[in-house]
Parts: structure tokens; C-alpha cells; sequence
């Protein structure tokens, strides 16, 4: 699989990068990431024991948009790709249990991005009635999250790396050409 | 008198964007949770336009559109998907369905508005 490392723990570590989703029912994955401004939100159905973890900055493909609504119209996405997923793999919507980690104050200069995501995926779950278990947002440091899909459990510390992160630039894992147009039949 | 979309997703965060969007567009929105719901209110009203995800619970957006076209009094109503989704496979499921167009998520206000006035006139 695709950045799947096995390590002397016997576990697959799956690296998730920015705009990445992944959504196991593996035992012996791990699901980790480094986060600086970004948010990734851990899922977990504890009943059929599949979970995902998604990594997303609010922003919009190729765009300097910084309209709350566009947004948030991103976030949302990001959210419903890792919901969808969840689900294909026999999650129900009712089950579902969120940690979420990331959102930290990086660069100088800037508006608070990070604090931005962090709020927007706290008003998100609670919108979605999706239970929010654990969380460790804002700051000033990096963070490396590792989560274990099929437990729901998760672990994060202070990174040591800086996350490589470019603000506005959330890679979609469709076509640029292909978001938000309309195809007629 | 503005026109009357309704909005079915099981999201209420993507309701929610939607009935911004489109409110701001000056139109009526009715919104439904599943296609289940959709049909239910869908007895009542005659809205101009329906605007549906394919991922829900209970009844999906191909299954919607499926019994929407069973019926005489909505054959000619317009139904544009929208979904993370952009596979031609289920783009052909929907179009076999009887939608009129497909929208992949994140939308674009403005590409939105465009699509709905093209299907309204």
C-alpha cells in the first residue's frame, strides 16, 4: 500500500498528507500525520471498529478566497469525504467518534489560520451531532498524531519537524477543473 | 414570486451552506434530510428545482431520483446532484436515474447560480 511502512512494532504506519483521507479497518494500521495550522479530524466507529483521519486547511484549491462562507464550504467538504468513506466501510453516522488535532499558530504576520480551523471543526461536529471524544488544538507547535483505526485511539506530541504546509494550498482529490463545475445530461 | 429549491443532504453543516448560498440567490429553499424525507415533503409541495447529495441513509440520491421520475407531477421537475463523487460510473447511474446535471463538491456559488438558472429558464 501506498506509504505503508512496516516497523518493528509489526504495525503499518500510513503517512496522511495535507488534503489526504484514510479510512482503515486494519489492525494493525496506524494512521499518522504532522500538523502545524492544519486540522485533522480522527473518526471512529467503536461498533464495527473502522476509522479515518483526514488532514485539511480551509481554502479553497488555487484560490486567495478568504470569504468565511468559501471557507467553510471547503471544511465541510474535507469533513463529508472522510464521513462518506467512514461509512462505505460500514460506519453508521450515530457511532461515529471524533478527536480532533492540529490548528496551531505557525507564522507571524498572518490571521490566525489555525485558530480558524480549529474553530470551524468544533462547530462542524457539534452541527453533525458527531460526539467529540478528545482533542489538541492551537498552540504554537507542530504536532504528530499517530491514531490506531480500529481502537479509535490516537496519540499526539509536539513534532520536532516543522510541517511542510502552504497556506491556500489544499490539493483536492479530484481535478481542480472538475470542483464546483456542472456537467449537464 | 422566487423560485423554490429543495435541498436534500444528510448533512446539516451542507444544508446549512446551501440554504445560505441560495437564499442569498433570492430563492425559497425546503430542505430534507434523506430521500426518504424528500419524498415525504415532496407530496405537499411542487418546488422548481431539486438539488440532491447521492450518499445517505434510508434512501440515496440515485433511489430519490428513481421515484421522483415515477412520478406524473415531477417528471419535468430539474434535478441536479451534488456530491463529493465524480466517478463517470455513477454520473451514468444518475443520468440513467433521470438527473439533469451533476455538481462535484466543494460548489462555487457562482457556478451554482449559474447551473440553476439555466435549468429554471
Amino acid at each position: 500500500m501506498k506509504n505503508a511502512v512496516r516497523t518493528v512494532d509489526g504495525l503499518r504506519r500510513i503517512t496522511i498528507m495535507q488534503g489526504e483521507t484514510k479510512v482503515s479497518d486494519d489492525p494493525e494500521a496506524v494512521l499518522t500525520t504532522v500538523l502545524g495550522s492544519c486540522i485533522s479530524a480522527c473518526l471512529f466507529d467503536p461498533v464495527v471498529k473502522v476509522g479515518g483521519l483526514n488532514h485539511f486547511l480551509l481554502a479553497e484549491p488555487g484560490s486567495n478566497d478568504t470569504d468565511v462562507s468559501s471557507l467553510q464550504r471547503y471544511g465541510v467538504y474535507a469533513m463529508e469525504v472522510l464521513i462518506n468513506a467512514m461509512l462505505a466501510m460500514g460506519a453508521t453516522r450515530t457511532n461515529l467518534k471524533a478527536r480532533i488535532y492540529g490548528g496551531a499558530s505557525l507564522r507571524d504576520g498572518f490571521r490566525d489560520i489555525g485558530a480558524t480551523n480549529a474553530l470551524f471543526a468544533r462547530r462542524f461536529l457539534r452541527d453533525e451531532r458527531i460526539a467529540l471524544v478528545g482533542e489538541d488544538v492551537g498552540g504554537y507547535g507542530a504536532r504528530r498524531v499517530e491514531f490506531r483505526p480500529t481502537l479509535g485511539l490516537a496519540r499526539c506530541r509536539v513534532a520536532n519537524v516543522r510541517p511542510v504546509e502552504q497556506l491556500r494550498v489544499a490539493p483536492v482529490p479530484v481535478p481542480v477543473a472538475a470542483v464546483g463545475d456542472v456537467e449537464f445530461f | 414570486m422566487p423560485s423554490t429549491i429543495m435541498t436534500v443532504d444528510d448533512s446539516p453543516s451542507m444544508r446549512m451552506l446551501l440554504r445560505a448560498a441560495l437564499t442569498d440567490l433570492g430563492y425559497d429553499v425546503l430542505e430534507a434530510e434523506d430521500g426518504v424525507q424528500a419524498l415525504e415533503r415532496l407530496d405537499g409541495v411542487e418546488p422548481d428545482l431539486l438539488i440532491t447529495d447521492i450518499n445517505m441513509p434510508r434512501l440515496d440520491g440515485f433511489g430519490l431520483i428513481e421515484k421522483v421520475r415515477e412520478q406524473d407531477r415531477h417528471r419535468n421537475l430539474p434535478i441536479l446532484v451534488l456530491t463529493t463523487e465524480s466517478s463517470d460510473e455513477k454520473k451514468q447511474r444518475a443520468r440513467s436515474a433521470g438527473a439533469t446535471g451533476w455538481i462535484v463538491k466543494p460548489f462555487h456559488p457562482e457556478k451554482l447560480a449559474a447551473a440553476i438558472r439555466r435549468v429554471l429558464h
